[in-house]
């Protein structure tokens, strides 16, 4: 090959790109990212493993009298629900004069993980009260609310426990997620996937973004700005910083992709090394065109940003004054984050159309939407062409800001300085 | 007729706001000279150097560089450039970082590699190549930046106040350079307020104040141009002989003497010529050692010229 000069737009990049990926920091990320993943996965199932073999010790109060005054006998029916229904309930009956405050100190002293209060109309209507550490915890609060509301049925109605259990036996039940395509994939995971790329797609931008302010302050600062400019037209040493931090962003998630469709695929054998049985859900594939989004929409909407992260940089003096002037470009991501739940609740809502054609909220929020099914080809086709037109406004503007920038030192520009340096000639 | 200069400017000007930075300014380097363009702080000469290196476009006027180019990415890479503010990428590796600057000004990538070695071998911390930039000295630093600017091997160099921070022994490197460069037939135009460093070594200045050209021209002629044949210096051989001029013919000649470390020097009278004054002196039969028509330093003519006003600015360092 001979030795030819590049383009210096391309030594630019090279360099970008080569000073980020050698270091240390970059290795440990990248490795660590999936090591995250695969936490991710892991940590939610062996806890829920490891929760699902402790017993919740529960003191039952049975207070409930019928109208003759005798006591019901509802607690015994509680416990005996909850052993037929093969629940890991530690159930006691304490007398039934035994007062709150006793349980209360009871669970104090972690004796006990809660405790059911069954008033004396309990037979009849009355409120039934569980108190414990663990009330937050919505499998238990359920079980018990289901094992109470079978007790008092059974007791109230003269029910035989086992007819009554026969009678509420669930039919077989599943969720499938589709919008007129044959098969369609677990809504739950369908969700998750979703989320998980909004997620990825967020996090990279705003890392990689955030990371192109950072090296134009550092040019800044270590003064080598001069050099710089001397030997590189402003425009063409933006678009190659972009560039070069760019295609670390797409390497580090090309990694991350292969390492976690890995991860995906042998996750089973993954959860079998920790004495886990398998995820049960099974994983929509992420096909090549759905890929193409989710990355196209990275790229131009890193651009995007990395482009308004490159003006803001140009225009401050120091770290400390890019964290303050980064602001409104981390609220314009930020929101788009929290207008998450608008898309996973009905992709197929205006709300959503909205969200997914203003620039500044479609590369985030696009992929998602069209993951779960929400958009045609031609919604998408209609946002990209919107955000490729924002952000060719947005490069030129960033461009004519940075341009004038990056040689000033001093006061932060007022917006009417802005504008000037915006409409300052070549 | 372009091609005996290296440099050429013509008219130009640039304001910021109201503020009047470069006034018309003209002047022309022949090739190969080393050319010096003083100022007292705030002059213009930072502005002027980074209108030549593209970083600012003139408002009116013509740069034309070396065989008709204006200023640009062309001429850029013909051009070596040392900055005021001298930045290197401080986490980049010393050798990289030469490569880099090689490769923006077009020396192709092995090239940039080789050359990058050999400058760092002949600057002698050829064992820090792979050392992070931020790792060096101040003085090692320095010398990366120099060869930064002369990695491409460039026709003209440029060099903003090159001495400023420099410890004497990177500053005699520096001028080995500089003098080397003008063997090797380049063109080296510098900024400066350090009259005493132009006059070791330049071969023409340029002496602007409040963006106006002052006095331009080759040293000699300018200093020729400046010399009134009004200050004469004067030794005797002995002490006697001193004590005896001064009461008798310098009392009569000359209106003011001053002492120096060799000697006197006086200043003549109005209509008081040089012969006059060494003819009395022989009259007399004083013993005279010296006596030398002066002509002014640099440090004297750019006082005079520029005027009082630049003096309290003179000694303060631009932040």
């Amino acid at each position: 090959m001979a030795d030819r000069a590049l383009p210096e737009w391309l030594v630019v990049a090279r360099r970008e790109f080569l000073e980020r990926v050698r270091t240390v920091w970059f290795v440990v990320v990248t490795v660590l990212g999936p090591v995250g993943m695969a936490a991710m996965i892991v940590v939610p199932a062996w806890l829920a493993h490891e929760s699902a073999e402790q017993r919740v010790r529960i003191d039952v109060v049975d207070r409930s009298v019928d109208a003759a005054g005798k006591p019901t006998g509802l607690g015994d029916a509680f416990i005996d629900f909850a052993n037929k229904l093969g629940l890991n309930f530690d159930t006691n009956i304490v007398p039934a004069d035994t007062t709150v405050a006793d349980l209360l100190t009871k669970l104090r002293k972690e004796k006990i993980d809660g405790f059911l209060e069954i008033p004396k109309d309990g037979l009849t209507g009355g409120t039934v009260i569980y108190r414990g550490a663990n009330a937050t915890n919505f499998k238990v609060t359920a079980s018990i609310h289901q094992v109470i509301s079978f007790a008092v049925r059974s007791k109230a109605d003269h029910v035989e426990p086992a007819k009554l259990l026969a009678l509420v036996r669930p039919v077989p039940f599943k969720a499938r997620h589709t919008t007129g395509e044959k098969g369609g994939s677990s809504g739950q995971a369908k969700f998750i996937v979703g989320y998980a790329v909004m997620f990825i797609l967020y996090m990279s931008i705003i890392l990689y973004a955030a990371n192109v302010l950072r090296s134009v302050v550092m040019e800044k600062t270590s003064r080598v700005i001069e050099i710089m400019v001397s030997s590189v037209k402003p425009r063409s040493l933006m678009l190659g910083k972009i560039l070069g931090v760019g295609s670390v962003g797409l390497f580090q998630l090309s990694i991350w992709a292969a390492m976690g469709f890995l991860l995906l695929t042998y996750r089973t054998q993954l959860l079998g090394m920790f004495g886990v049985s398998g995820g049960h859900f099974s994983v929509p594939g992420l096909d090549i065109g759905t890929l193409v989004i989710v990355l196209s929409y990275f790229f131009v909407g890193y651009f995007f940003y990395s482009s308004l992260y490159a003006a803001v940089g140009a225009m401050v003096n120091s770290e400390q004054e890019a964290q303050q002037a980064q602001t409104p470009i981390v609220l314009l991501l930020i929101i788009p984050v929290l207008c998450v739940s608008l898309i996973a609740n009905d992709p197929r809502s205006s709300a959503a159309a909205v969200l997914t054609l203003i620039p500044f909220s479609s590369p985030v929020l696009m992929p998602m939407r069209y993951l779960l099914g929400g958009a045609s080809i031609t919604d998408v086709a209609v946002s990209m062409g919107l955000l490729l037109f924002a952000t060719a406004a947005v490069v030129w503007l960033a461009a004519r800001i940075y341009r004038v920038g990056i040689l000033m030192y001093g006061k932060r520009p007022s917006l009417r300085e802005l504008g000037r340096w915006i409409r300052y000639s070549e | 007729m372009a091609d005996d200069y290296a440099l050429q400017l013509e008219g130009v000007t640039k304001r910021y706001g109201d503020y009047v930075a470069v006034n018309a300014l003209s002047f022309a380097i022949p090739r190969g000279v080393i050319y010096g363009c003083l100022g007292p702080n705030g002059a213009g000469k930072t502005t002027t150097l980074r209108m030549i290196n593209d970083i600012m476009v003139p408002d009116k006027g013509s740069i034309t560089i070396l065989d008709g180019m204006a200023p640009g990415r062309e001429a850029a890479r013909r051009i070596g450039y040392l900055p005021e503010e001298r930045g290197m990428y401080p986490k980049m590796r010393v050798a990289d970082v030469l490569a880099f600057f090689a490769e923006l000004r077009g020396v192709p990538g092995r090239e940039a590699k080789t050359r990058a070695r050999r400058w760092l071998d002949r600057l002698q911390i050829g064992d820090w190549k792979t050392n992070k930039v931020q790792d060096l000295s101040k003085g090692m630093q320095q010398k990366v930046q120099f060869a930064a600017a002369l990695i491409h091997e460039p026709e003209i160099l440029i060099l903003d106040e090159p001495w400023s921070g420099l410890d004497p022994i990177n500053a005699d490197v520096l001028k080995e350079i500089v003098l080397e460069q003008k063997a090797a037939g380049r063109t080296i135009l510098f900024s400066t307020h350090l009259m005493e460093q132009a006059e070791q070594i330049c071969d023409s200045v340029c002496i602007i104040a409040r963006g106006k050209r002052v006095v331009e021209g080759p040293l000699d002629q300018v200093r020729k141009a400046a010399s009134t044949d009004r200050l004469v210096a004067l030794d005797f051989v002995t002490e006697g002989d001193t004590a005896r001029a001064r009461d008798s013919v310098l009392a009569d000649l000359v209106s003011k003497v001053t002492d120096k470390r060799d000697g006197l020097e006086v200043e003549l009278r109005v209509g008081v010529e040089p012969g006059e004054l060494l003819a009395a002196l022989m009259t007399a039969e004083l013993g005279v050692r010296k006596f030398e028509i002066v002509a002014p330093t640099l440090h004297q003519i750019f006082v005079d010229k520029v005027g009082a006003e630049a003096q309290p600015l003179k000694e303060v360092q631009r932040g």
